[in-house]
């Protein structure tokens, strides 16, 4: 049970690895942890779509946030 | 989304949270309106937008990677996407794919920063009202209240409705939405937040729709795997272009081969197919089906000209084709060449492109551009074939004609094209038209002109025989009315050159012949311009007019026709009273016995003695006596006939034919008018005799007989006399002049004299349809004659009894002078003796044979009648009212008392 819990978190980790690469190189910006978060999101069967929409958003506010600051 | 993992750490809420505090920076409260913002977006349903194919995405990525020229992160990927296939850990894994080809480079793209500008105010304008909302509660299952479902709701239609307005893809977010605008937007709010089982789903709906509008990557991909068309073409190309992907060839490879398919060249990887007879792309190679169609439609240009070129060097060979199918091959070789030049264009370019390295640049040829840029050749080139092949096996005008057919394409573009080629094609048989109408010389090797000539026809048939219409070559733009035309005015310049001998020029043909020869379109573009047909009506004219002028003038057509009136149909009556007269006694001879020398003197002397010797010698010489067959029996009246001799260019209109005709209304007027003098001397005779008879009373019986007889016969003859010169003749006569004076050429006249020809024939009932009624007449025409012979003996029995008696008183007188006794005994009875013969023998038998004459006549004239009546024409009816004026005839005979009613039962 263990051993099959540790083989899927290398397994996982595997993945993840992979997923990141491919992350770099389409050139997304996305970091390891939001990778995980956005992939777990995936799994639940959140539409990616819908998904994309919301990250361009989150960054664009935060973006906006931050100019605002520093003019601040 | 759903409840699945609601309290868990992983669920999505708390995913998505994390999400935003790790994206903005912010604290998890500061960040709450966006998170609550980001959870109602996701709550839409975009489903219905994506269709999870995994293979199309890694497709996407993968193109987009060698588009940027990294063609090792390609490889890379395709790595790892494998690994990840392998260990079958993620469920979604297309979707995660999704998200991050999304993700990628947003930045760089247009599309993507106005995306980015349109979504910025999207959230400028929701976040005001989050102010007021309901805070967010991750727990509940139904993140929204109503209330603040409607503001939002609101302001998310009047953003549908503004990019709405730009329409770009409005088609698109009604199909997905399913949701059709038009319902009224007032019923929204509340439809959308009532139907709370499935969250928000027209809110999100409308948002996919937005989204799509967008135009964002994203949406461009979206939409590809739903209608699976084949990628934008650049994108497809680009990927071509990278050698690595083992299943394509470059482009740049199949244009070439394709510039060579073009001039039916196989190239490399296009082959020419027999079996679909076309050219296709060799099979084994890996070539999308979209790109493998594009490559054939393409190289139907190299099959169409393939068809167009074989026809052309096949035809251009064949000397027996013709000139106007030279043309149509000349024509079409001008087109090929306009197609080689294009051919060279696009190699050029290949060649340019090839010596510069694949560029990017946007002047490059490509398939695509290679479609947009052979889209006119081609259609061109379908016309030909199409030309090509219905003109297979036609030549000169149907060629033409079949070409013509063509003229009506509502194409503008292609109906210039076969205008052109008909143009060109009709050049040479306007040439011919041309040389034919003004100089009458037919330069036509190979058949082609709608003129046929005869070469075996003589000079004396050229008008009627030589030359013919060729039906089959007579080009449809060219009506049968000007064909004829046509055929009239090159035979009229003809028949004037070679049977009149006239050489002359046509006046006004210098100026005609100036025409060039480029005016061939006036042929068939006639129902916008008259100048083809003005030309043929002109030319026609002025020929006709010349031909007519020089038959009148130089041949004295109408002086001819006159002749033939006075002689051969009597109208000269001195002469032919003259004529008869002297010719009496030898006409009564047997035929065998006649002699034409001493006809002709005859008729020469009858010629002088009568106004006859006033008209022109020229006529006079060609008027001649002419003997008919004879058959046994026959007397002179029935061989005997004028002639009048008829050559040169009168003779097209005076055929042969007609002269027979001519011969056969002589010979019954001729009968009739033998008639006519044959009754004037049993009338002259009747006076005198009737005179010298009445010294022996017991004639008066007979004579009143002969009388009665005589007066009917007299009475018929002339009422036919009437009927044949002034109902048949002089009508007819005149409709001839008057329609020879209004002729326009010689057709009308030829064919006006033969009318004339066929009336009086019809009308002296010389046709088939009154041959027993001419028999009748015939019958009747003899009784006349045994009548006369019969009251000739009886004259003569007569005479000669009076004669007796008066020598048998003159002897008694002479013999009382001399103081003799007057009579004899025997002489008495000598006297009696004869008397009484005279008066049993010759009286009797005279009235007998009177009497059987004369009932015979009856009959014949009262069949006579009966057939005359029941006659179709009706001047033939008429002459039976004439003859039957008092009802002599009708009265007489029961059986023919109502002629009315047997006409009437013999007609139905």
């Amino acid at each position: 049970m263990a051993d099959s819990g540790r083989q899927k978190t290398s397994q996982a980790r595997e993945v993840m690895d992979s997923l990141y690469e491919i992350s770099k190189i389409l050139n997304t910006g996305l970091d390891m942890e939001t990778l995980a978060t956005c992939v777990r999101l995936c799994e639940n069967g959140v539409n990616p779509e819908a998904l994309t929409l919301v990250i361009q958003e989150l960054r664009r506010e935060s973006a906006a946030i931050k100019t605002s600051n520093s003019q601040i | 989304m759903s409840s699945r993992g609601s309290g868990d750490s992983g669920s999505p809420a708390l995913l998505l949270r994390r999400l935003c505090c790790k994206i903005t920076g912010l604290t998890e409260d500061a960040v709450l309106p966006y998170l609550q913002h980001s959870l109602r977006i996701l709550g839409s349903n975009f489903n219905t937008s994506l269709q999870a194919d995994e293979f199309q995405i890694t497709e996407k990525i993968n193109r987009k990677l060698v588009r940027r020229g990294r063609e090792k992160d390609a490889a890379i990927f395709t790595e790892l996407h494998r690994k990840l296939q392998s260990q079958g850990l993620l469920k979604n894994r297309w979707a995660v794919l999704y998200l991050l080809l999304s993700l990628s480079d947003v930045d760089v793209k247009n599309e993507g920063e106005k995306s980015v500008g349109y979504s910025s105010s999207l959230f400028a304008r929701g976040l005001p009202s989050y102010a007021t909302s309901t805070p967010f509660n991750f727990d509940q299952k139904y993140p929204l209240s109503s209330q603040s479902g409607v503001s939002q709701s609101t302001t998310l239609q009047s953003i549908t409705q503004s990019s709405a307005s730009s329409g770009i893809s409005s088609i698109h977010g009604e199909v997905r939405s399913g949701d059709p605008t038009p319902v009224p937007q007032s019923f929204l709010p509340s439809t959308a937040f009532t139907q709370s089982s499935d969250v928000g789903r027209p809110l999100g709906s409308r948002l996919a729709g937005t989204l799509s509008r967008m135009e964002t990557p994203g949406n461009e991909m979206s939409t590809i795997p739903k209608s699976n068309r084949p990628g934008t073409a650049k994108m497809t190309i680009m990927v071509r272009q990278g050698e690595n992907t083992s299943f394509e060839i470059p482009e740049s490879e199949l244009l070439k081969d394709l510039v060579y398919a073009f001039q039916g060249i196989e190239g490399k990887w296009i082959r020419f197919d027999a079996s679909k007879d076309g050219y296709r792309i060799d099979s084994q190679v890996g070539i999308p089906k979209a790109i493998r169609q594009m490559v054939s439609k393409l190289s139907e240009n190299g099959w169409l000209y393939n068809k167009i070129r074989n026809y052309v060097e096949s035809r251009s060979a064949d000397k027996t084709f013709g000139l106007v199918g030279q043309s149509f091959c000349a024509a079409l070789h001008q087109e090929l060449t306009e197609y080689y030049r294009l051919i060279a264009v696009l190699e050029a370019q290949l060649q340019q492109e090839q010596d510069q390295g694949i560029s990017e640049t946007s002047g490059g040829l490509t398939l695509r551009r290679l479609v947009v840029w052979t889209f006119d050749p081609l259609s061109r080139l379908k016309t030909q074939a199409a030309l090509v092949d219905v003109c297979k096996g036609k030549k000169g005008g149907s060629l033409a004609s079949t070409i013509y057919s063509y003229m009506q394409h509502g194409d503008p573009y292609i109906r210039n094209l076969i205008k052109h080629i008909l143009t060109m094609v009709s050049q040479p048989i306007y040439a011919t038209l041309l040389r034919w109408i003004y100089d009458g010389e037919l330069e036509d090797v190979h058949d082609e002109f709608f003129v046929a000539a005869d070469p075996t026809v003589k000079n004396d048939r050229l008008w009627h025989d030589k030359y013919s219409l060729r039906k089959s070559m007579i080009p449809s733009f060219i009506n049968m009315d000007q064909a004829r035309k046509i055929l009239k005015t090159g035979k009229s310049i003809n028949y004037l050159r070679q049977v009149c001998q006239d050489r002359t020029p046509i006046k006004g043909r210098e100026a005609a012949m100036n025409m060039d020869m480029s005016q061939a379109q006036w042929m068939f573009t006639q129902d916008t311009s008259n100048e083809f047909q003005d030309m043929i009506d002109q030319v026609y004219k002025e020929t006709s007019r010349q031909l007519l002028d020089v038959l009148h003038s130089k041949y004295k057509f109408l002086d001819h026709l006159k002749a033939m009136r006075r002689y051969l149909l009597l109208g000269q009556g001195d002469f032919i009273r003259h004529l008869m007269d002297l010719l009496e006694e030898d006409l009564a001879k047997p035929a065998s016995n006649l002699y034409l020398h001493n006809l002709t003197g005859i008729l020469e002397t009858a010629i002088r003695a009568t106004n006859a010797q006033f008209d022109d010698s020229d006529i006079l010489a060609r008027l001649d006596v002419r003997l008919l067959e004879v058959s046994p029996g026959d007397t002179g009246w029935d061989v005997f006939s004028l002639d009048y001799r008829v050559d040169g260019p009168i003779r097209t209109v005076f055929t042969p034919e007609c002269m027979i005709m001519y011969l056969r209304v002589f010979n019954f007027l001729w009968r009739a008018k033998r008639m006519e003098y044959i009754l004037a001397l049993i009338w002259k005779n009747q006076m005198t005799n009737s005179r010298f008879l009445r010294a022996i009373p017991e004639l008066s019986g007979i004579l009143h007989q002969c009388h009665v007889l005589g007066s009917k016969m007299v009475h018929f003859i002339q009422q036919t006399q009437y009927y044949i010169s002034f109902e048949v003749l002089e009508c007819s006569w005149d409709e001839l002049l008057t329609k020879v004076t209004e002729a326009e050429d010689l057709d009308h006249i030829i064919s006006a004299h033969q009318t004339f020809l066929d009336t009086v024939i019809a009308r002296c009932l010389l046709d088939e349809q009154s041959r027993g009624i001419l028999t009748q007449l015939r019958t009747i025409f003899d009784l006349i004659i045994e009548f006369q012979t019969a009251q000739d003996d009886f004259y003569q029995a007569a005479t000669k009894e009076l004669m007796a008696r008066l020598h048998y008183k003159n002897l008694q007188e002479k013999r009382t002078t001399e103081g003799d006794w007057g009579l004899t005994q025997e002489m008495e009875e000598e006297e009696r003796h004869r008397k009484i013969e005279f008066l049993k023998e010759i009286i009797p038998s005279t009235r007998a044979k009177l009497a059987i004459l004369a009932q015979s006549y009856q009959d014949m004239v009262q069949q006579f009648l009966a057939m005359v009546t029941s006659h179709d024409d009706v001047s033939l009816r008429f002459l039976s009212f004439r003859l039957d004026f008092n009802e002599h005839y009708k009265a007489s005979d029961p059986k023919y008392r109502s002629p009315l009613t047997t006409r009437v039962k013999k007609l139905s």
